[in-house]
């Protein structure tokens, strides 16, 4: 017969409970003692790297902070606006992951006690030995003036749910000849093509549905972010859209239903999407994750551990000083390395050294698509680019490949 | 003293699953296993694409991986996905990531073909057989694919992309033979090929 140790018996064991249910706890606990494992954020980054961890190392405990009981993709709802798309084909349970064995608590984490290495949930701690923090973004409402009264009704649709709906159904009810306005806001943002994509899903939209309408895309930026080659040929299948560069909103009055953009520039919408400037969620700014500009996280490349603090790792839009953008995609390969980095501090070794991947898709009508496809290396513990590749041009062969994407990616996520 | 008790317990009654259980496996213990990990966003974890565009890697024989990674990498055969992921591979690990993706079990692909169509590319794919194979199995060490089980959409993309001279064989003898093949054949007939094949197991 095998000899087991105490350790690999242990380890066994955490599956025994998972069967026999309670009358456990003081075997496991002695498992998992020096290995729990605490994710705030059941998005893209976080939802991944619990269950990798699990995947990794079924002995290692993970719990699971997201407060909503629902995954909603943002990959593919600025086509939910369009109605190419429903937003209950994005949307998905967390079942997958509790098989895996991830303990899942549907609510908030409200504090980081580093020191103390817990995280505070209503009026409960949660003890670790190591934490993740995949909050995602939040909104700088105070940058445009106006903003913060009038955000129940001036809509960003840049965390996909209830918003996404809202402005669909005001896009859709706004009368033929209207004009619907949307703003990009400066760089860093959450997903550098996803405005333009939205701009191409509008303007089809408009071009079939409301043909005397108009769209005016006022971007804070110089020119556009990503895709930019490819984004200015496919703007010109839509006449009806008008792009603005170095177009900064500045103030909204939802009175007059007027913009003002920073070269002093007004502009009158029927419907308008504001998508506010952008920093790490406030979670991680009030852990003060955050370096000095305030707004995104510094890390390891190649463990995501905070510059700022020990034992607390951050992945996904949260990030800054990589070479890669706040994707999905990105947010799932950070995931997926730094739950094998976690797993091996928390067994003393060292990690393993592991670079991410990335694949944009932007559907640019109902049924065509670009990508953008970037591989990287790690050199000296820092993340660097191998190649940026462009789809030729717009095409449904790739706006297959970007099907068969969302599939295997939401199933490497929570499956 | 409640925790021996416990232990006793769990040992009577998982001894058995025990044995089975190797405490330390992980799907995730191969050395190529952390290097493929980006590959999962489009491929599935361990190669099992569940899309219909994407194909199945888990079983690929290792020589022809190499092959195709090295085609993409060097610009040989068209693919925006997959170039700069072949350098990133070929920059990782060749041999290992191989090797991984060649120990997974493969599965044919769960996206069911119309059965008609099926039938159609059946009766249509004796012209296939004289590299293919009569099962569609190929000869992977020599470049020709396994062409059983993967997903019809991918089958179909390749075959058109053939068609059309957009991916050009190598082999250059080959390449006549199979653009005479291909050219023959309407859209209709591939899209019906591809059903066939992609239901084999
Ligand atoms: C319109 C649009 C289109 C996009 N298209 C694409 C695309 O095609 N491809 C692509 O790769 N990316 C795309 N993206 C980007 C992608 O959605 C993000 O990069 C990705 O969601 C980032 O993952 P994350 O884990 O950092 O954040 P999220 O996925 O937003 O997850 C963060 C989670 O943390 C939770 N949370 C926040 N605070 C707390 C707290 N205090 N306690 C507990 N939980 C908390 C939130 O509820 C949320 O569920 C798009 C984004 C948008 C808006
Ligand atoms: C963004 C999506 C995406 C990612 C990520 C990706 N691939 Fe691919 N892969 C594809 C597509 C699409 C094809 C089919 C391309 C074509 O038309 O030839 C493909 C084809 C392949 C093939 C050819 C298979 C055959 O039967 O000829 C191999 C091998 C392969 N990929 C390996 C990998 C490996 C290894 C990785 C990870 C390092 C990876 N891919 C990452 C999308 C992707």
């Amino acid at each position: 017969m095998k000899n087991i140790t105490r350790r690999e018996f242990l380890k066994a064991s955490g599956i025994g409970i998972a069967i026999l249910g309670t009358g456990g706890e003081a075997s496991f606990a002695a498992a998992t003692k020096g290995r729990r494992v605490v994710v705030i954020g059941g998005g893209w980054g976080g939802a991944t790297a619990a269950k990798y961890i699990r995947l990794a190392d079924p002995s290692i405990e993970v719990t699971l902070l997201e407060p909503s009981k629902e995954f909603i993709s943002c990959p593919f709802s600025n086509l939910v606006l369009s109605g190419v798309e429903s937003l209950k084909r994005l949307t998905m349970g967390y079942n997958g992951l509790r098989k895996h064995g991830v303990k899942i608590r549907h609510e908030a984490a409200t504090a980081i006690e580093p020191d103390k290495r817990r995280v505070k949930v209503g009026n409960d701690y949660l003890e670790y030995d190591r934490l993740v923090v995949s909050p995602g973004i939040d909104f700088q409402w105070d940058q445009v003036e106006g903003l913060d009264k009038a955000k129940d009704t001036v809509l960003h649709a840049w965390k996909a749910g209830a918003q996404t709906v809202k402005l669909a159904q005001q896009l859709q009810s706004m009368k033929d000849g209207g004009v619907f306005v949307m703003t990009v806001p400066p760089v860093a943002y959450r997903c550098p093509p996803g405005p333009y994509e939205r701009a191409c899903q509008v303007a089809w939209y408009l071009k079939t549905k409301k043909p005397r309408s108009k769209l005016i895309v006022l971007d804070a930026n110089k020119d556009i972010v990503s895709k930019t080659g490819l984004f200015k040929t496919v703007f010109k299948d839509y006449p009806n859209l008008e792009y603005r560069p170095s177009n900064k909103a500045e103030k909204i009055d939802v009175g007059s239903r007027e913009i003002t953009t920073e070269p002093g520039d007004k502009v009158k919408y029927d419907v308008i999407n504001l998508i506010p400037p952008q920093r790490a969620a406030a979670i991680a700014v009030e852990a003060d994750l955050v370096g000095g500009d305030k707004r995104w996280c510094e890390v390891d490349h190649v463990t995501y551990e905070s510059v700022k603090q020990k034992n607390i790792h951050v992945i996904g839009d949260s990030t800054i000083g990589l070479p890669v953008p706040k994707s999905g995609n990105i947010a799932n390969a950070m995931g997926k390395i730094c739950a094998v980095a976690v797993v091996h501090l928390l067994s003393d070794k060292e990690a393993p050294v592991i670079a991410p991947g990335n694949t944009c898709y932007s559907w640019v009508n109902d049924k065509e698509a670009i990508a953008v496809v970037n591989s990287y290396k790690i050199e000296n513990r820092k993340v660097v680019q191998i190649e940026q590749k462009l789809t030729p041009g717009k095409s449904v062969a790739v706006a297959q490949n970007s099907l068969a994407w969302r599939a295997s990616i939401w199933s490497d996520i929570l499956g | 003293m409640r925790k021996s008790i416990n232990l006793s317990i769990y040992f009577t009654a998982f001894g058995l699953m025990l044995l089975a259980f190797n405490a330390d496996a992980s799907p995730l213990d191969s050395p190529g296993a952390f290097k493929a990990l980006v590959c999962s966003a489009c491929h599935g974890f361990g190669g099992d694409s569940p899309g219909s565009t994407v194909p199945i890697l888990a079983g690929m024989s290792p020589a022809y991986f190499k092959k195709a990674i090295k085609d993409y990498a060097e610009g040989k055969r068209p693919s925006p996905e997959m170039e700069p992921y072949a350098k990133y591979v070929v920059e990782a690990g060749l041999d290992e990531i191989a090797a991984y993706f060649a120990e997974q079990k493969k599965q044919s692909t769960r996206i069911k073909s119309n059965p008609a169509a099926i039938r159609r590319g059946m009766a249509a794919a004796g012209q296939c057989t004289v590299c293919h194979n009569p099962q569609g199995e190929g000869e992977p060490e020599k470049g020709f694919p396994d062409l059983r089980g993967q997903p019809a959409g991918y089958l179909q993309a390749q075959m058109l992309l053939l068609k059309e001279e957009k991916r050009k064989l190598q082999d250059t003898t080959l390449a006549d033979l199979k653009q005479k093949v291909l050219k023959r054949l309407s859209d209709r007939v591939i899209a019906d090929l591809a059903a066939y094949y992609s239901s084999l197991k």
